[in-house]
């Protein structure tokens, strides 16, 4: 027969005092790596979270990113009236060739420098990219020395009011407007105008091409095309696929989350196994009675087993609530293949809490299986005896 | 008995308790020293003798805009400067490797390059067979080990930031700097792939005395302002920082994950203090009716605490210490940590940490002796 659950919760709960300092140790543990992973996560959520699925982004051959990647003009002209791509109303090819320039530039109350993106776009690159809108103040102007800077990247950069303007080598630009990507790789960006970013960096060559094929059949032509011919050496995909692939900035911090909570968790075992031991010692004579009154010691075990990952359990609930407070908060680092500041919010999905909560409950029943195997081996008539 | 033998004896009353709460002390230590060695390493720039005399100059928009070659004449001229080099990073996939390469390809001027690197040492037919082939590369004996290449060797790298490969012929190696992991290759070849572009990466300088560098930065600075591009000299030190401090908010959750670490290092401690008194009570009251001061019993705890916390602390830092001396640690982080070295700083640091914890864990445990009568001490069972 098997002992009532109950039996385990509220032996888990009467030494409370005893137990908070595990449960508080599992919460941490579970913490830490809720927070890391989150952080990961919130990295892949931002980059697979860009592009429309119809357009195809073409950058240069072995470049990891368009701030990277330099395509020639003559490429331009060659693909342009290639006739997968859709037309507008006017008979125009819908492409678009921006240009990225990395701009070094100071922090808010003096933390630093940093790069930032700049886009140089065409009026055909904003329609490509519809999920990017205006938050404050109004678009730049063609020709002028006007940029719109992301909120986010607003709220990190000195001089990046509406109204205020920077300076980046001998060029000063003013911010005319905010941006917002929705939770998008466009969120780390500033646009202006692509002729204007051209001549102002002193830039001759592209970064990339953003196309709008005729429907989906052509865009699979056009990959196909542009990868096949050897006088380009392009490669072309699907935008989406193209931001699902920059995520090499979570790769560390997902490791680094994993490899704490495995170093941090050793520590938290021994703490359970102590609290467990104590619990099992303090209570000897009262297993002694269980297996007197006929409870097996398969039942002992698994009484005593449900109460370590109860409270195991708890601790990560614990663990994942701390986390969850940082959830949605917006947080930067260097992009690895952009080489820029990368805005993203710390995400915690309904996964990584599972994750956290079965990594504790593992914890607990790993400390806990060496205190319940004593308890279940004590003699009977001995555990009976002792004081 | 004495007092210490008494401290001790207890301390193994309960072996069992004694070595997972050191034991989970020592992990928790472990990983504190490991972080913050870590931390170190990604925030301090490595220092040689040359780093202090080395000049960086990069173009003011961003590292990732050229500068024009052009700017070397005027260069030249700037007094205090010993000799200057383009250093273009190149930035190349190396052929086999899948996504990233562990070291870096710079383009640079090979007649002008050996004085930048400080104490780095080539045999002198290498260096001239270097300066004689446009299209060999020298590479640094770590990287040399780790790939284990051979003179005449033939590198294969798909350009990254450039649109063009790289096909180079090993012609030495060096050893002797702080990072003896970088490829040196003609800065001429890379503009021959681009077509002659006229530009460079930055412009690694020398100056001629630590005292002069900072005069020649600002020379530097000065006598390209107001140019179509100009640029921004700073000490290595200097640019190295500028990279960390791109790191952002990172920097400071590892700093936060090693408070969580500390704290929940607390909670081990305490815990375990406050266990190993309550099954003491009764004795301790014992001991308060034979005589002993309160004074004394808190003598008795605080030892105890205080000595558990520096066990673990000699098994978790001085673990810590034998493991990353002992590993390769280059090897295993493929290449993102060189030194990983545990100073005597960080040692002293844990073992502050751990010395802090006995103390604070011995606190609860003592104020429930002080408040608890002899006769309601007596009376406890377990």
């Amino acid at each position: 027969m098997a002992l009532p659950i109950r039996y385990s919760l509220r032996n888990a709960l009467v030494r409370w005092r005893s137990t908070i300092a595990t449960v508080l140790g599992i919460a941490l543990v579970v913490f830490v790596f809720v927070l890391l992973q989150s952080l990961a996560a919130g990295i892949e959520k931002s980059s697979g979270n860009t592009g429309d699925p119809r357009n195809i982004m073409i950058v240069r051959k072995g470049s990891t990113a368009e701030s990277a990647s330099m395509i020639g003009r003559q490429n331009f002209q060659d693909i342009r009236y290639f006739p997968e791509i859709a037309l507008t109303a006017k008979g125009e090819p819908i492409i678009s060739a921006d240009v990225l320039v990395l701009v070094n530039l100071p922090r808010r109350n003096h933390g630093g420098e940093a790069n930032v993106l700049l886009r140089g776009v065409t009026p055909r690159g904003m329609e490509l990219r519809p999920q990017v809108n205006l938050v404050a103040g109004r678009w730049f102007e063609p020709g002028k020395r006007e940029v719109v800077v992301s909120a986010k990247l607003a709220k990190r950069f000195a001089n990046f009011d509406v109204g205020q303007s920077f300076k980046s080598g001998n060029a000063t630009l003013t911010v005319v407007g905010w941006l917002e990507g929705g939770g998008s790789a466009f969120d780390s960006e500033c646009w202006l105008d692509a002729d204007e970013c051209r001549s102002l960096f002193e830039r001759d060559m592209y970064s990339s091409f953003l196309i709008h094929p005729v429907d989906e059949a052509a865009g699979e032509k056009l990959i196909a095309r542009i990868e096949g011919d050897r006088r380009f050496k392009l490669k072309a995909e699907k935008e989406v696929e193209y931001y699902r692939k920059q995520t090499m900035t979570a790769a560390p911090i997902k490791w680094l989350g994993n490899f704490l909570a495995v170093t941090m968790s050793i520590g938290a075992v021994f703490a359970a196994m102590n609290t467990m031991y104590a619990a099992v010692g303090s209570r000897t004579r009262e297993i002694g009675t269980l297996r007197v009154l006929g409870f097996r010691r398969r039942a002992v075990i698994v009484a005593l087993l449900l109460e370590g990952g109860f409270l195991a359990l708890l601790g990560g609930v614990l663990g994942c609530a701390f986390a969850f407070y940082w959830n949605g908060y917006t947080t930067a680092t260097m992009g690895m293949e952009t080489f820029s500041e990368i805005v993203f919010e710390f995400s915690v999905t309904p996964k990584l809490v599972l994750e956290g909560l079965i990594f504790a409950v593992t914890v607990g029943l790993i400390g806990t299986l060496l205190p319940a195997l004593r308890a279940a081996r004590l003699p009977v008539i001995a555990a009976l005896k002792s004081l | 008995m004495n007092l210490p033998g008494f401290v001790i004896r207890n301390a193994f009353r309960n072996k069992r308790r004694f070595a997972l709460s050191v034991s989970s002390v020592a992990a928790s230590l472990f990983l504190l020293v490991m972080l913050q060695v870590a931390l170190r390493e990604l925030t301090n720039p490595i220092n040689d003798e040359g780093s202090s005399l080395r000049i960086i100059v990069r173009n003011k928009v961003s590292l990732a805009q050229p500068l024009p070659a052009r700017q070397l004449q005027r260069l030249d001229k700037i007094p205090g400067i010993v000799t200057v080099s383009p250093f273009s990073f190149y930035g190349g996939l190396y052929k086999g490797d899948e996504k990233f390469t562990s070291f870096a390809q710079f383009a640079v001027d090979p007649k002008r390059t050996l004085p930048l690197l400080s104490d780095a040492k080539i045999p002198k037919e290498q260096l001239a067979a270097w300066i004689a082939d446009q299209t060999s590369c020298i590479v640094g004996q770590m990287t040399a080990d780790r790939y284990g290449l051979k003179i005449g060797d033939r590198m294969q790298f798909t350009g990254q930031i450039y649109p063009c490969d790289l096909d180079l012929k090993i012609a030495g190696f060096y050893h002797g700097t702080a990072d003896d992991r970088n490829l040196m290759f003609h800065q001429k070849y890379l503009d021959e792939l681009l077509g002659d572009p006229g530009t460079v990466g930055t412009w690694w300088v020398l100056a001629a005395s630590v005292a002069e560098a900072p005069l020649v930065t600002e020379r530097i600075n000065q006598a390209f302002a107001n140019s179509s591009a100009e640029v921004r000299a700073e000490s290595e030190r200097a640019f190295v920082l500028g990279f960390v401090s791109m790191w952002a908010n990172i920097k400071t959750l590892i700093g936060g994950i090693s408070i969580v670490v500390i704290f929940a290092l607390l909670l081990v401690t305490v815990s375990t203090m406050s266990m190993a008194i309550r099954e003491r009570f009764r004795e301790l009251a014992i001991l308060k009716a034979i005589g002993f001061r309160r004074r004394e019993l808190f003598a008795f705890i605080l030892a105890e605490s205080f000595g558990l916390a520096m066990c673990g602390a000699v098994l978790g830092a001085g673990g810590a210490w034998v493991v990353f001396h002992s590993l390769d640690i280059q090897k295993l982080s493929n290449g993102l940590f060189v030194m990983f070295e545990v100073t005597p700083r960080l040692m002293g640091l844990a073992f502050s940490v751990a010395a802090l914890l006995g103390v604070v864990a011995a606190i609860a445990p003592m104020f429930t002796v002080a408040r608890t009568s002899v006769v309601e001490g007596l009376k406890t069972l377990d």
